[in-house]
């Protein structure tokens, strides 16, 4: 990997990061486990539709870990691990089907397969059913942060691929 | 518009609008007053809330951490726990049917009983 890639993903990284701990101090409208705005999902939702699968995985995977340790909770890792890493796989495989116009939609199908994850976990390590009078709550919030996330993802690569046209026309 | 996102389109509000309903079959308050308190999906307490004291009391996790419980007026809630989110302290009182207090790291579920069980 080149030290100019590593650095933006860094960079991307630590940008997550701050949002993440930005979030935390939200109170939280609904507190229900798992109910969450996620907005340092901008950033992997941007990562999945600029960079390969295995630079976005990086990035998500270093969030996951520095986040869970920064926030004191890393009893958390296994739901939001879960969570993530079938998200990614289902934004990844919905990438060649949901072009750039429909950023906000890839967003809100991670944001499901996200909560999916997190209660499939809920449910195993939990031992019982109880929560998954969770997931319909969990679908709704998911599917409204989702968007959100999304929509702000892709003004951003908006930004970014008209910045590139720019600047190649300046070269 | 394409196909592909048109069947994503359909597939995502169908869960929307089946949330909805799950929600609103959820929601209802329930009028019953057996409640149970599990812990790995084990039985530690049941008990009829319309008959307990007012009373507040700590339920220790094997793995360590607490969860301080505590039932007034035939009501019961979390109000105090040692961990960091303290999800199940802001979940406030046990309300609806299908709704359990839970809390994930202690692995402890609150919930009304489906029987009337002793």
């Amino acid at each position: 990997m080149k030290a100019g890639k590593l650095t933006r993903l860094a960079l991307l990284t630590a940008l997550a990061l701050i949002i993440f701990i930005v979030e935390l101090h939200f109170p939280n409208l609904i507190p229900l486990p798992g109910v969450k705005l996620g907005l340092a999902n901008i950033i992997t939702v941007y990562a999945v539709y600029k960079y390969r699968p295995k630079e976005v995985a990086l990035i998500v995977t270093a969030r996951l870990i520095l986040g869970a340790l920064f926030a004191g909770n890393v009893s958390t890792l296994m739901y939001s691990g879960a969570g993530a890493i079938l998200c990614l796989a289902g934004m990844l495989l919905f990438k060649k089907v949901i072009p750039y116009r429909y950023i906000w939609l890839s967003s809100v199908v991670g944001a499901i397969l996200h909560n999916t994850g997190q209660v499939i976990v809920a449910i195993l390590v939990i031992g019982s059913f109880a929560v998954v009078s969770y997931y319909p709550i969990l679908i709704i919030s998911g599917c409204i942060a989702g968007a959100f996330t999304g929509i702000c993802a892709q003004l951003l690569l908006k930004r970014d691929l008209h910045g590139q046209c720019i600047s190649k026309e300046v070269k | 518009m394409d196909k592909g996102v048109k069947i994503i389109g359909v597939t995502v509000v169908l869960l929307l609008i089946a949330s909805v309903i799950a929600i609103f079959l959820n929601l209802r308050k329930s009028d019953n007053t057996y409640v149970v308190i599990l812990q790995d999906n084990e039985v530690i307490y049941s008990f009829n809330l319309s008959d307990e004291k007012d009373r507040t009391f700590r339920i220790e996790c094997p793995n360590g951490g607490w969860n301080d419980v505590k039932i007034e007026d035939g009501k019961i809630c979390i109000i105090d726990a040692d961990c960091p989110d303290k999800t199940c302290v802001h979940t406030g009182v046990l309300r609806y049917q299908g709704v359990p207090i839970v809390c994930l790291p202690h692995k402890l579920v609150i919930r009304f009983s489906d029987k009337e069980n002793s």
